[in-house]
């Protein structure tokens, strides 16, 4: 594990980046909405993974903290009429108080039992949406009409690029410093952390709040680019799985992976949209990610990586 | 001579069993004691309970004359104690370098963040615990049981303890890498190192050692030099039955 | 009153049906099977396909839903959990997936609406104001028999008490000459079987739909986290709190708030008691 940021790397993100921003040039309307959904997924799988993939506290409620930053930012502006301005940081700020919820029985339980309580805390809320104050959420129907940020696809496309670009450049440089490395050691054991002289509880109060703050944003953002919110398409099991499938499919721990999986899902569901036009695309695409999940855990990533070894010889 | 670590009245019960029964005993500045007892003695709790890892029930245990219990894990060893297991657990995806430099870190999420990662230091604690230099950016599944042993001295020593408390840190060695722990642990007390050893291999635990105590179900039974110990009628009964 | 203690009895015995099956496996394989809700799933359209498209009678019906599910439940075992080392947080993503899929194999075969089922028993009973079905009385009634011939299974036969001790001690069971991964498929075999046999009850008294199976596995997660894990006297116990529960929360205070207290009593327990109200109990 080396820290230094060498210029190889950031000629790397240039060309990852520089290369994303040139897709509209060359692909339609239709599919530059794909890339944009592909973006936002990006984000929320990169969100999960600081909390989940480094530290081993695996989040099957993160439709919940999403969720959080989505309705607080889309109630702020189209029930009361506050600027988007002010309600995105507000939403922000909710979901990460959010994440400290989430962090409680963090303090007291891990592995399975905690996965457990963050999905009852998505159900919870989805229950909760729809019967408390429906007249500021709109219960089962949700809210539609949310102020949109910007009109069309190109320029929702570079808002989005934007934003996950700034918060992987952001998550990159954090996870090469020694917090980064602590955060990736609390995954693997969290006693020999602790026992190294570091306060745990502190770290972890970090990758949660960083976490949800991700989420948060990615929440906030993604409701003022569709213009519209329901609970059944937000704290659901199969938005959930897309998140988390996102991240392991292409690598957990690091920051392309997540990027790579949710490009990857995106676009394996856009093109078998023409073979199988409904959710049974959910069929082939969970297969490919069960099989990826059980014999390659480390995912697409690190698939990359020993086929570069193959070619160029030796492991980079 | 002054005490260094001293335990009073320390007990500990898992429900029903007393894991830690009323043990007192005190460790002096810079020797190395010898904690001995049959299988289930409740030696490597005593140890979870100098660290913080169990609660203690009622008793006190202080370093340096400052009372450790309520103190969290992370803050004894800050006071200068740290512990080796049973079995090594090293960080499985980071290299033995990253390992040890986990033990460098400061304690603060801004220092953590601005600081730059001391490699050099990190290779000086490698080198004394004689990790060989091509071994720095192995995995420790790489590593031989001897290696790891010596990976989890090093991350330990990384934290500059005071008082290291070494539990079983001969188990699953060859004759040869005993004798290179032995050798690096006596060269550490040079430094000052003062050490509480838990082991099994009482013939690699005597030439190591200036005192023995021996515990028996959780209780105290005896303290000396280690032949007073093995001579002792309570200690032959317990480990042998006669 | 009557209506809801009559209410109340009914559902809490579907719910201790839901809910014993995977509340073996997590004692036995010390595994969380997410997927567990898709058994219910597979067997309610297996019967629905068997007896309703098929029109073959409903005990074949019921016993081919039965059969499905005891094979889900080996394949589960052979394909995910064995090649997994039974690692619970791999094991849980990866049933969790295997769910999504199972749901999407759903639509594929039989499209996303919803199904009704034809009340396997016809018929209602009227008691003190309240309206029973014989339909779910008959599945409580099912679900009586079904724990009661479990509980004799485990305390009395040869495999019962493998199941047992594998539950207790894994090492100790393997030294005294049980197979401890013979036992195990038997365990997801029957836990496929239960959960089956409830699905085709469960869907009789709902309805069957492809989302059907997050609901049951949410109840069934309550119930061993509440219960802590293991007894069938301690599933009984917490399948009648939690349906009690839910009966007085929807006809006193708001029908929406059906699942609202069983998720909050999720939350609780795993908060304040990480061991669940009765500690760790053996099957």
């Amino acid at each position: 594990m080396t820290s230094t940021i060498n210029w190889r790397h950031l000629l790397l993100w240039a060309v990852f980046l520089g290369g994303l921003a040139l897709m509209p040039q060359f692909v339609t309307r239709g599919t530059l909405r794909t890339f944009i959904f592909a973006n936002y997924l990006a984000i929320f799988a990169m969100s999960w993974d600081v909390l989940s993939g480094r530290t081993g506290y695996v989040s099957f409620g993160h439709p919940f903290l999403i969720g959080i930053g989505a309705y607080t930012s889309a109630i702020l502006s189209y029930r009361f009429h506050v600027p988007v301005g002010w309600s995105i940081p507000i939403a922000v700020a909710t979901t990460m108080i959010g994440g400290t919820l989430f962090f409680l029985p963090a303090l007291r339980i891990r592995g399975s039992y905690f996965a457990l309580v963050t999905l009852a805390f998505m159900e919870l809320m989805y229950q909760l949406v729809q019967v408390i104050r429906p007249d500021l959420t709109g219960g089962t129907r949700g809210i539609s009409g949310v102020q949109t940020l910007l009109r069309g696809a190109v320029n929702n496309y570079y808002l989005s690029l934007g934003l996950m670009g700034v918060i992987a450049i952001l998550l990159w440089s954090m996870m090469r410093t020694r917090l980064g490395t602590a955060l990736s050691a609390i995954g693997m054991n969290e006693e020999a952390v602790e026992g190294s002289g570091l306060n745990t509880t502190k770290l972890k109060l970090f990758a949660f709040m960083v976490g949800a703050a991700v989420a948060g944003i990615g929440g906030a953002f993604y409701v003022h680019y569709l213009g519209s919110i329901a609970p059944r398409a937000l704290f659901d099991v199969n938005f959930l799985f897309t998140i988390i499938v996102a991240a392991l499919l292409g690598g957990a721990s690091t920051i392309i992976g997540p990027m790579l999986g949710a490009f990857f899902l995106t676009f394996l569901l856009e093109y078998l949209r023409p073979l199988l036009p409904g959710a049974e695309r959910y069929f082939i695409y969970g297969l490919i990610a069960l099989l990826l999940y059980m014999y390659e855990p480390r995912g697409l990533y690190e698939l990359f990586h020993r086929g570069r070894a193959r070619i160029f010889g030796g492991r980079a | 001579m002054t005490f260094i670590l001293e335990l009073e009245h320390v007990v500990k019960r898992f429900g029903g069993l007393v894991a830690t029964n009323d043990m007192t005993f005190a460790v002096y500045k810079g020797e190395s004691l010898g904690l001995i007892g049959p299988n289930g003695a409740g030696k490597t709790t005593i140890f979870s309970l100098i660290m913080g890892e169990h609660k203690v029930d009622s008793g006190s245990i202080r370093l340096h004359g400052e009372e450790l219990t309520g103190l969290p894990t992370h803050k004894r060893i800050r006071r200068g104690i740290a512990r080796t297991y049973q079995v090594p657990r090293p960080f499985a995806d980071m290299d033995v370098l990253a390992n040890i430099e986990v033990g460098l870190m400061p304690d603060s999420l801004i220092e953590m963040l601005v600081s730059p990662f001391d490699h050099a230091e990190g290779r000086a604690i490698a080198r004394s615990v004689g990790l060989a230099e091509a071994d720095l950016h192995r995995d420790p599944a790489e590593l031989s049981m001897g290696d790891l042993r010596k990976l989890e001295l090093a991350r330990t020593l990384a934290t500059r303890p005071e008082v290291m408390l070494l539990d079983e840190v001969f188990a699953g060695l060859t004759s040869g890498e005993i004798a290179q722990i032995s050798g690096l642990l006596k060269e550490k007390r040079q430094d000052g190192l003062t050490y509480v050893i838990v082991s099994h291999d009482l013939r690699s635990l005597e030439p190591l050692i200036d005192r023995a105590i021996a515990m028996t179900q959780g209780t105290f039974v005896c303290a000396g030099s280690y032949q007073e110990v093995m001579n002792d009628k309570a200690v032959r009964m317990a480990y042998l039955g006669h | 009153m009557t209506q809801i203690l009559i209410q109340g009895l009914l559902l809490s015995g579907l719910y201790a049906l839901i809910a014993i099956g995977f509340t073996m496996i997590f004692s036995v394989g010390r595994v969380l099977n997410l997927a567990y809700g898709a058994y219910l799933m597979l067997g309610g359209y297996t019967y629905f396909w068997v007896a309703q498209t098929m029109h073959m009678p409903k005990p074949i019906g019921i016993a081919a839903a039965i059969g499905i599910g005891a094979l889900a439940g080996v394949a589960m075992h052979r394909l995910i959990v064995r090649p997994l080392h039974s690692d619970p947080v791999a094991v849980e993503i990866s049933t969790l997936i295997l769910a999504v899929i199972i749901q999407a194999g759903i639509v594929l075969v039989f499209n996303d609406a919803p199904k009704v089922l034809h009340p396997i028993v016809d018929g209602v009973w009227r008691v003190g104001g309240a309206t029973v079905t014989f339909n779910i009385l008959t599945a409580t009634v099912a679900s009586w028999v079904i724990l009661f011939a479990l509980y004799h299974f485990v305390r009395k036969t040869h495999v019962g008490r493998a199941i047992s001790a594998v539950s207790m001690d894994i090492k100790g069971a393997a030294l005294s000459g049980v197979n401890p991964d013979r036992i195990n498929m038997i365990t997801w075999a029957i836990s496929g079987a239960l959960g089956a046999i409830a699905g085709v009850f469960f869907a009789s008294y709902t309805q069957l739909s492809p989302s059907m199976w997050v609901s049951p596995l949410i109840i069934a997660v309550a119930v061993v986290i509440v219960g802590g894990i293991g007894s069938i006297i301690g599933t009984l116990i917490v399948a009648h709190i939690i349906g009690f529960m839910e009966i007085i929360s929807t006809t006193l205070i708001a029908a929406e708030l059906r699942g609202v207290f069983t998720m909050l009593l999720i939350i609780v327990v795993l908060v304040l008691l990480p061991r669940g109200l009765f500690g760790r109990g053996e099957l």
